[in-house]
């Protein structure tokens, strides 16, 4: 400073100059800063994972799980429960499908995925019956809040599972066994066949393992053979082996249709909202059933989609807007595919978009016109901003 | 001819204000934002039945209806006045240690006296001119001193900005015990220290004196769908004014020839031209990575030397199912700790070895109900935490280190608003490293550098080496909700005052 600072008429500049001449003696200019913050970011939430199928295991005629190891080496860690997006391209469309981890926690050079072809499926039956061992794929880091909480879930815990639903349950079981929690954890599991349970051997070695496990299969079709609980999943079922369910924590993951019926269950046999969490289950399976959706549109009419200044196309109403932007090339961000996570936000600048319940919205999103997706419906011809 | 007249890297605040004013005022901007929504911290999530307003507390400066200020004017010239709703708070806050204190301070400044008179008759007298002076000090740093300053005249300067000669750069301890004896009293009334993040001896009484007059003149603020519905206010005027904005898409480089800026590369490798950009990204990540030659940068980050990382925070955002009455609150911001000293509650955010000792907890549904379900609340439960706490905390420890963590927060809340636990529904914990992700800042820091004196804009030079490169946000001034959006329009309205310059 040659020339005196006007400010130096204030009480303490001058002091505080000299300070800050002092702090920029031992200061730094934060260079390696951007790439610290990069490094972190990616050690527990990585934008994408690149990966290698490194094994194939058939779990059941229509399930199997995929091994995948990550090509950077250790992968990030999860909490059981949680799943990742799988980026894929079928039929020469960029889609991808979420699936809950199967493997533990504790195991961070791979994260299995354990799929079930889904008849009429469009990424699941290529996963089960195309994927080859060695193919790359890539996915997002994990995600999802259907976990074990340790603050408020308690340590009484059951998880209703149906078909593939197994897979977080596992997770949360070996995890539970590797760092030996003091909780109690009871599997409901519902199959409809024999053949169709996935993980039978591990489960019934586990449950003779482990202390605090107990294990309720129950097959919906049985053959005559079959000697064990038989049936759906219901109040009665669930009272009769857990008892009073008032203190309890319940996880509820299976096909669409066994979520609803299970949720009223387990209501009537007094599960509070509170102490009830319901994995997330993709788009509604028939949009035009649920209360909102407009009357006189079908599944199958046909809408025009305009991307703002980005061409246009054709879909139907009763298919979830994401779906038909990959179909047509478009990309769009998307993790859950479930209306939850809002990374496929899109805003609609004209046109009627139907949103189901599924569509987790914020309040000024609905105002402005910004929707998730994955989980929208074009009800008319649409203009859309992505 | 150039892509854009101007690019925005960033759509926090700042970001959002400077687009919104710059194409309103007629320049073709394209704005960039890393992630999916608009707002930076001013955001918001849901999660089952709850929508968890992220980072505003309270908004300040903007006044009533009938008696605005800057800020109302301010968002007026953006063009979002009739696209948000907001809910007046009644209280400044509640101030609680079990065993010392518990009193709640509403918001006028008769009442503070008032309340304060009565609970500590002995220095009601001081009350008034500690609030006096409070007031004059806000006229003098916001409209005397900068015209004062302006002249170049320090005469000019001391007669006219009296007590901001004498206070404005005076730590804030040091100045209520000039005013105060009683510790309880003194640490009630520097309440908002947490809101600037350091402790009352390394603050500038000038920022602690203008809040607290800020907010009991001029109101503290909820917004109706949260600071969310902000930001989306904002980005809908930019749209309709014809900006163009992309998500998912971070700026990857700023290109410059012959010292000036001449293009935005996209992290997809578009190349965009362009004479200005405005940078809502730390002033660290522009100068240091996006940059094309960051030796350009020179006086800057000679200038970083003297700075150190601000403070991030530690959050649990809590859906609760049981009314604010059930809890026993009736005021949505709520300072709780177990001691009234303010250096050992920051202390405690250099490490997670120990436990909180002062926390924040608002509770979004008093006074605005809309905001959960029928019969149940919204809670941000916060305290100050530094990014650097989490630097040996290895990944596979890190959920574990963060659930703990958040035990020990709700056990400090729980001395005060008993059975928060039982009646959680829904909670997410967002650490330092969650606001890292989310803002892409060194430390996961929230108002840019510490706010300490020696960073005050007083005291700084404003270096400004590259032509056409524009800063707005927390780390090139003040951090928070309004200064912020304070900093983009003016930040927008000076590149356009140049601009119109030019073509006038
Ligand atoms: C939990 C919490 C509580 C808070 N409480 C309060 C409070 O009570 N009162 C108050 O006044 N303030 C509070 N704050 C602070 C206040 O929210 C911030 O200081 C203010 O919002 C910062 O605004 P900003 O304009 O600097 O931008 P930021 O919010 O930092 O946003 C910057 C944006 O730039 C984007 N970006 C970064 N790099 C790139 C790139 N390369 N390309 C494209 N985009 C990029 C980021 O994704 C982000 O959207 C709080 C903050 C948090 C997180
Ligand atoms: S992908 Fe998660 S909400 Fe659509």
């Amino acid at each position: 400073m040659t020339l005196k600072d006007i400010r130096s008429v204030i009480d303490g500049f001058d002091a505080t100059r000299a300070q800050m001449e002092n702090l920029a003696e031992t200061g730094q200019d934060f260079a390696n800063e951007g790439a610290r913050v990069q490094t972190r970011v990616a050690s527990l939430h990585p934008k994408r994972l690149a990966l290698t199928v490194s094994d194939l295991v058939e779990e059941t005629a229509t399930t199997r799980t995929l091994r995948l190891t990550g090509d950077a080496g250790t992968l990030p860690p999860f909490l059981a429960g949680q799943y990742v997006n799988l980026f894929v391209t079928v039929d020469g469309v960029e889609t991808a499908r979420p699936f809950a981890i199967s493997s533990a926690p504790q195991e961070r050079g791979h994260y299995d995925l354990t799929v079930r072809k889904i008849a009429g499926g469009f990424v699941s039956p290529w996963l089960v019956e195309g994927l080859q061992v060695g193919a790359k794929v890539s996915s997002s880091g994990p995600m999802g809040s259907f976990y074990v909480n340790p603050i408020h879930h308690g340590d009484d815990l059951v998880f209703l599972a149906g078909g593939s639903g197994v897979a977080p349950a596992i997770s949360m079981i070996r995890d539970i066994a590797a760092r030996r929690l003091p909780v109690k954890f009871h599997l409901i599991y519902g199959s409809r066949q024999t053949d169709d349970v996935i993980f039978q051997r591990e489960l019934s070695e586990l449950d003779a393992a482990c202390d605090f496990l107990t294990l309720t299969q129950v097959i919906s079709e049985p053959n005559d053979a079959f000697q064990g609980r038989t049936g759906f999943i219901d109040a009665a079922l669930i009272s009769e082996v857990c008892g009073e369910m008032a203190n309890k924590t319940v996880y509820l993951c299976g096909p669409p249709a066994m979520n609803a019926a299970c949720a009223k269950e387990l209501k009537d046999v007094g599960v509070t909202n509170k102490r009830l969490h319901i994995e997330a289950n993709g788009p509604p399976v028939d949009p035009t059933a649920r209360g909102g959706w407009p009357s006189g549109v079908a599944a199958h009419q046909n809408v025009t989609v305009t991307v703002n200044g980005k061409g246009s196309f054709e879909t139907t109403a009763g298919e979830p807007l994401l779906n038909a932007l990959e179909k047509a090339g478009y990309q769009v961000e998307n993790a859950c595919r479930s209306g939850e996570c809002s990374l496929c936000r899109i805003k609609i600048l004209s046109g009627d978009v139907f949103n189901p319940s599924e569509a987790k919205l914020r309040q000024s999103d609905r105002r402005f016109g910004w929707v998730h997706s994955c989980v929208a419906y074009a009800t008319s011809d649409v203009e859309i901003l992505l | 001819m150039k892509d854009y007249d101007a690019i925005v890297i960033g759509a926090g605040n700042a970001g959002l204000s400077a687009a919104a004013t710059l194409q309103r005022g007629g320049m073709r901007t394209l704005l960039l934002e890393r992630h999916n929504i608009p707002g930076g911290c001013a955001t918001s999530f849901v999660r089952g039945d709850y929508e968890f307003e992220v980072a505003l507390h309270q908004l300040s400066g903007l006044g009533t209806e009938d008696q605005p200020a800057i800020l109302r004017h301010v968002f007026d010239s953006m063009g979002i006045s009739d696209k948000v709703d907001y809910v007046e708070e009644h209280h400044l806050y509640r101030y609680a240690v079990p065993g010392v204190i518990d009193i709640t301070l509403p918001a006028s400044v008769k009442g503070i006296i008032a309340v304060l008179s009565e609970a500590f008759p002995a220095e009601a007298d001081k009350l008034k001119p500690f609030l006096d002076l409070c007031e004059v000090l806000t006229l003098e740093a916001y409209l005397a001193y900068p015209r004062a300053k302006a002249t170049g005249d320090p005469e000019v300067i001391k007669k006219n900005c009296r007590n901001f000669v004498k206070y404005g750069l005076r730590n804030a301890k040091d100045v209520l015990d000039e005013f105060f004896d009683d510790p309880v009293l003194k640490a009630v009334l520097g309440g908002y220290w947490g809101y600037m993040g350091l402790p009352l001896k390394e603050l500038p009484f000038s920022d602690l004196g203008v809040m607290l007059y800020a907010y009991a003149a001029m109101k503290p603020w909820h917004v109706v769908g949260g600071s969310q519905a902000l930001s989306n206010a904002l980005l809908d005027s930019f749209l309709e004014a014809g900006g163009d904005v992309r998500f998912n898409c971070g700026a990857e480089q700023i290109t410059t020839d012959n010292g000036a800026v001449a293009a935005v590369r996209t992290e997809h490798g578009e190349i965009f031209t362009t004479n200005q950009v405005v940078s809502n990204a730390s002033s660290i990540l522009t100068y240091n990575q996006l940059l094309d030659r960051p030796e350009l940068a020179g006086d800057v980050r000679e200038d970083f030397k003297s700075r150190r990382m601000g403070v991030s925070g530690f959050v649990l955002y809590l859906g609760l199912d049981c009314t604010p009455k059930d809890l026993g609150i009736e005021v949505a911001t709520n300072f709780v700790a177990n001691t009234i000293d303010d250096e050992a509650q920051h202390a405690e955010a250099l490490t997670l070895d120990g436990a909180p000792k002062g926390c924040l907890f608002t509770c979004y549904t008093v006074g605005d109900e809309t905001l959960a379900p029928k019969g149940k609340s919204v809670v941000a439960l916060m305290c100050l935490q530094y990014g650097s706490a989490w630097d040996n905390v290895k990944p596979e420890d890190y959920a574990a280190t963060k659930f703990a963590y958040a035990e020990k927060l709700i056990d400090l809340a729980e001395t005060v608003i008993p059975s928060v636990r039982d009646h959680i529904e829904e909670i997410e914990v967002a650490t330092p490293m969650t606001m890292m992700r989310y803002l892409n800042t060194p430390g996961g820091a929230i108002y840019g550098f510490s706010q300490g004196i020696a960073e005050h804009g007083t005291v700084r030079d404003r270096v400004r080496p590259v032509h056409g490169l524009h800063l707005a946000g927390s780390w090139s001034g003040m951090g928070g909700f309004q200064p912020t959006y304070q900093a983009g329009a003016s930040v927008g309205g000076s590149i356009l005052c140049k601009q119109n310059k030019k073509a006038g």
